[in-house]
């Protein structure tokens, strides 16, 4: 017996730092063990090229639930929130539409396009708004089991219920479409401008392996409109230092309230006694002991690679097996030896400081996964780009910038050839791709990092590459995800909790798996 | 008439104003199988009805027709096998001269140099997919009792008039809930995995399902299929599972029956079951308008001019021509307005009949009775996904699936002897087509459709007397199928119980007093089920019985 701690958590990305955080300001002796050299999971900041810094894979910070940034008082610990105050969608004829966070500015350039989809864009604002708030305690609560006849199930059911019908009739309607339409259909109810429905239907499908008109879109829509920053609902924005500063904050505050964290630690087995786990097997053979572990990696790597089979019934192994992970994204990291000269908007303005989506039409989206679905990556993909070093200089050398491409779609396995040969014509097709809205940007690209799913899932862990540690479609939401009757956290093996992106609520840096898998722990615990 | 053959036609008037009375208790808007059945039932009821229809015939889109002499083409439903038992019960359809065939096939999938036989017979079918894959056939039992386990689920919501979703619709009238609640006991009663297992399965796709279960692309293929029916989505799409069960309510493979003289002959029974008890009906007439005062429906306007006073309004035409047409914006709240315009029709199908001089040839068939049930051209689930793809930028599907059926091979009244019909149903066939017309490029895609068809039975084009193609805009513009949506709008889940045929209108009221929908906008939705029809008549009967 090496050493003793009350808790293991496995992994140190964003929800395994939050979890470990939680439990070890409730007084417990809690270790994290990374396998990379650093925290932070897909939460990372990497000096890729000497003087550019990148967020390598997750690269803006809103839904991450602010009593978190409250209780783990993440601001003490470095965090700094900085803005992304504005969307620029470049158009192929040279126009360009652009929002940004002047409310009446926004409106004047809808307007420009289509006076109607003005109107009806702030009218959906305050929808959108209601809807958020309306599924938001959802986000604060441990998904409530409706095969169960325990009380506390029941009550906490009923309790849903009421919540849901308190919305009133026609809200809940809404809330039907929006859990069940494609982000296409729900927003041509709505919206006539192409650029500005597919914008927005962009954000439905990110992450996930489906199109904009695929039914079941129109939620992750949602799912990202919960963005809050001090309170505002919608707002998006970066971590100082990149999203490794917020993976930073998080690991300090850990580490204030007693944490240990330990990288270059890949465990590889958790141990177990009978159908107890009693702590967790590194890769250089040393064993470390504790009453409970907690994993904060996807379900398949949670349950299939790390326990024996054996533990688990064989009912929920099938679950585990059949739960969908299909990563559908890629990254392309630039450095630039200037700022990107766009033709729809030239020269240095405000554009640069936003983000900038490369989504014209909600046809462009469908193409895009129309030639993923049978396993080609987009040739004209949907890029997401952000240029953090616009607003935080540190971030590049003076006059330098570095650019974030987040692109879909990438299969993982694709149909013609393999990841290893084809990963380079994959970053042509992002370079040809952006080069068509920035004829400067071959001049001025001094390098490339290009991260396919495959690349993803090997350097994070992530399966299949999927950011969300398996899509967010309706059977793998609430009390589904990962698997019925093991959404509370808890899994077959007794001490053995599951926190990452692969439990309620899902993906995204929210921080909310880590915090409820903590409260449930320490309810276990009686504290 | 041939006098040889046995008479299937109902007794009904010709065109020409007959009406006894110019008051009744319900009108009911198009005699369709479903406004058939909702006038059937109100009229065992005692009540006085009155059923108006456009069309000449009756079966709206399950209507038969001599298109040409001597052979009876199915117009939309090419047979009656998921039309409820329980109905054809209480009204005694069979007394009333519905005869069912019955073919012991399910479904015969076609792929290149393949063939698989999807019996009706369990065990003969099994022993089929072990041709193509031994662990397909060792778990199709199980698969089986899983989707009978799904769908009885689904029968029993079906039966049911959808809940309210607001606390006072749940809570002030418990009674209404109390059949939502044995069905949720129902469900709990068979243990916790099945609660589970139910509610998971309803978001996913045809596609998942399938792969959850089987390898085999043509087993997948075939079966995906009836995910697709009535619906402008692909088999990816969430929602094509629950509707690959909602085929699958009356047994899976979902059984074909054709009844004899063709589908038009379950709308002559319902006729003939209710106008034995009194009901009137009206071809050759179209209902103008729907007379609205003190916001209520109180009567109709033919298109003679002719008013016709009622008490109720059972409307089987689609709810936006009902509504927006029929009713007019100046009596609908503008939210109302806004969800009947954003119904989501998109009608996916087309139809190719065909007069055949002799049977056809199918590659790899050896026994006729193979041909009897559908005959799925749909070999595998990216097959019918790229059918798909097609229809999504507005081009009629370049492989389309195809679902065919020869009825004349169980059914001598069809045609002349030694000829036959080929029913074929196509899919994908967007209403709307990039850059084309449909009325220009009608002959061209029945063209397609042969030579498609041909690809598995070369003999086909030879064989083919006439011709018939119905396109999504004919089946617009002449048996009132709004954008060709054979199933008055599509069944994707944010269009279903509550929802359908829009939001809070989900119980067969309309927003009008006095006006109902009872046709296939309403739950549980299309199909020759006769359900919207016969849920419709109840709520009717129950409001007439409080007025």
């Amino acid at each position: 017996m090496t050493s003793r701690y009350d808790v293991i958590v496995i992994g140190a990305g964003h929800n395994g730092l939050v979890n470990a955080a939680y439990l070890a300001r409730a007084g417990l002796k809690v270790l994290v063990l990374e396998q990379r050299e650093i925290v932070g999971g897909a939460t990372v900041t990497e000096e890729l090229f000497p003087g550019y810094k990148y967020s390598v894979f997750s690269y803006v910070v809103s839904i991450l639930r602010p009593e978190i940034i409250q209780d783990l008082e993440l601001p003490r610990h470095g965090l700094t929130l900085l803005p992304l105050p504005s969307t620029l969608t470049p158009l192929p004829n040279g126009d360009y539409l652009y929002r940004d966070d002047d409310h009446y500015h926004t409106l004047r350039e809808i307007g420009r396009h289509s006076p109607h989809d003005a109107e009806a864009y702030e009218e959906y604002g305050h929808a959108m708004y209601f809807m958020a708030k309306a599924i938001k305690p959802i986000l604060r609560m441990v998904p409530s089991d409706p095969s169960s006849l325990d009380p506390r199930e029941l009550k906490r059911l009923a309790d849903l219920g009421s919540h849901f019908l308190g919305i009133g009739e026609d809200n809940l309607h809404t809330l039907i479409k929006l859990m069940t339409m494609s982000s296409a259909d729900f927003l041509d109810e709505w919206f006539d401008t192409e650029p500005l429905k597919a914008t927005m239907a962009a954000s439905g499908i990110i992450g996930t392996f489906m199109g904009p008109r695929s039914p079941g879109t129109a939620y992750v829509l949602l799912h990202h409109y919960m963005g809050e920053i001090d309170g505002v609902y919608r707002a998006w924005g970066f971590a100082k230092g990149g999203t490794g500063g917020l993976a930073e904050a998080i690991a300090s505050s850990a580490r204030s309230f007693g944490a240990e964290i330990r990288t270059d630690s890949p465990v590889v087995a958790v141990v177990t006694r009978g159908n107890k786990a009693t702590g967790v097997a590194l890769e250089d053979g040393t064993e470390l002991n504790a009453k409970r572990v907690v994993s904060s990696l996807d379900p398949r790597r949670t349950f299939l690679d790390l326990v024996p089979a054996d533990l688990l019934p064989s009912e929920f192994v099938a679950d585990i097996q059949r739960f969908r992970f299909r990563g559908s994204s890629g990254k392309v990291n630039l450095a630039l030896d200037a700022a990107p000269e766009f033709t729809c908007w030239p020269g240095n303005g405000p554009h640069l400081r936003g983000a900038i989506s490369i989504s014209p039409s909600i046809d462009y989206l469908e193409r895009a996964y129309d030639q993923a679905k049978y396993g080609e990556f987009s040739h004209r993909p949907f890029i997401d780009i952000v240029i953090p070093s616009m607003i935080d200089p540190d971030m590049a050398p003076p006059g330098k910038h570095v650019m974030s491409c987040f692109v879909q779609y990438a299969p993982y396995e694709l149909a013609e050839g393999d990841w290893e040969t084809r990963r380079e014509e994959f970053g042509d097709a992002v370079i040809d791709t952006l080069s068509e809205y920035i004829p400067n940007l071959k001049d001025i690209l001094l390098h490339r990092q290009v991260l396919t799913p495959l690349d993803i899932e090997r350097i994070t862990g992530l399966s299949e590459g999927n950011i969300f540690q398996g899509e967010l479609d309706l059977s793998q939401l609430f009390f589904l995800r990962p698997a019925a009757g093991y959404a509370n956290y808890r899994t077959p093996i007794r001490g053995y909790y599951q926190c990452g992106s692969g439990t309620h609520p899902g993906g995204g840096i929210t921080g909310a798996p880590g915090r409820l898998a903590a409260l449930e722990i320490l309810r276990d615990l009686g504290l | 008439m041939d006098e040889a053959r046995p008479t299937w036609r109902a007794k009904i008037p010709d065109s020409g104003l007959r009406l006894m009375k110019s008051e009744y208790d319900v009108v009911v808007i198009g005699a369709g199988h479903n406004g058939l059945v909702t006038a059937a039932y109100l009229a065992r009821a005692g009540r006085r009805v009155l059923v108006v229809e456009a069309r000449k015939v009756v079966g709206g889109a399950a209507a038969t027709e001599e298109i040409f002499p001597g052979y009876r083409f199915d117009i939309g439903a090419s047979h009656a096998g998921l039309f409820r038992a329980e109905i054809q019960r209480e009204l005694r359809l069979e007394e009333h001269g519905l005869e069912l065939i019955e073919s012991p096939m399910g479904a015969l999938g076609l792929a290149e140099g393949k063939i698989l036989r999807l019996w009706r017979d369990p065990e003969a079918a099994q022993q089929e997919i072990e041709r193509h894959s031994s662990v397909d056939a060792s778990r199709y039992r199980d698969f089986l009792a899983w989707v009978e386990d799904q769908a009885s689920l689904l029968r029993g919501a079906q039966n049911q008039v959808p809940p309210e979703l607001s606390p006072e619709g749940l809570f002030n009238n418990l009674p209404k809930l109390v059949p939502w609640l044995r069905l949720a006991l129902r469900l709990r009663g068979r243990g916790r995995r099945a609660v589970t297992e139910f509610l998971r399965t309803i978001p996913i796709s045809a596609e998942q399902l399938l792969d959850e279960w089987f390898e085999s692309p043509l087993l997948k293929g075939t079966l995906a299929s009836s995910g697709v029916e009535g619906t402008m989505q692909g088999p990816k799409a969430s929602g094509t599972g629950l509707m690959l069960l909602y085929q699958a309510t009356n047994g899976f493979p979902a059984p074909v029956r054709y009844p004899r003289g063709g589908t038009g002959a379950l709308a002559a029974a319902l006729v003939n079951a209710a106008t034995e008890r009194g009901a009137e009906i009206q071809t050759g007439e179209r209902v103008e308008k729907i007379l609205i005062s003190d916001y209520r429906a109180h009567g109709v306007v033919l298109s003679n001019g002719q008013k016709i006073r009622c008490r109720a309004i059972a409307s089987s035409a689609d709810p936006r021509h009902t509504l927006l047409d029929l009713v007019g914006a100046q009596d609908l709240e503008l939210r109302v307005m806004r969800r009947v315009r954003n119904i989501r029709f998109r009608g996916s199908t087309a139809k190719v009949n065909l007069a055949l001089d002799g049977l056809p040839k199918f590659e790899g068939v050896q026994d006729v009775r193979e041909l009897t049930g559908r005959i799925l051209i749909s070999p595998s689930t990216e097959y019918l996904e790229r059918a798909y793809d097609d229809a999504k930028y507005r081009r009629w599907s370049r492989a389309p699936y195809l679902d065919m059926s020869i009825p004349t091979l169980l059914d001598d009244t069809r045609a002349p002897e030694g000829k036959h019909v080929l029913s074929v149903t196509v899919r994908y066939a967007p209403y709307q087509l990039e850059q084309r017309d449909w009325d220009k490029e009608r002959e061209a895609f029945g063209d397609h459709v042969v030579s498609t068809i041909a690809r598995y039975a070369t003999d086909l084009p030879d064989l083919i007397l006439h011709r018939q193609v119905i396109t999504p805009l004919d089946y617009e513009r002449e048996y009132g199928l709004p954008e060709g949506s054979i199933y008055h709008g599509q069944m994707a889940l944010d269009q279903l119980l509550t929802m359908r045929p829009i939001p809070g209108f989900g119980r067969y009221r309309s927003p009008v007093e006095g006006l109902y929908f009872c046709g296939a906008g309403a739950h549980p939705g299309g199909g020759v089920t006769g359900l919207p029809g016969r849920n419709a008549a109840r709520i009717i009967a129950r409001d007439l019985r409080r007025r």
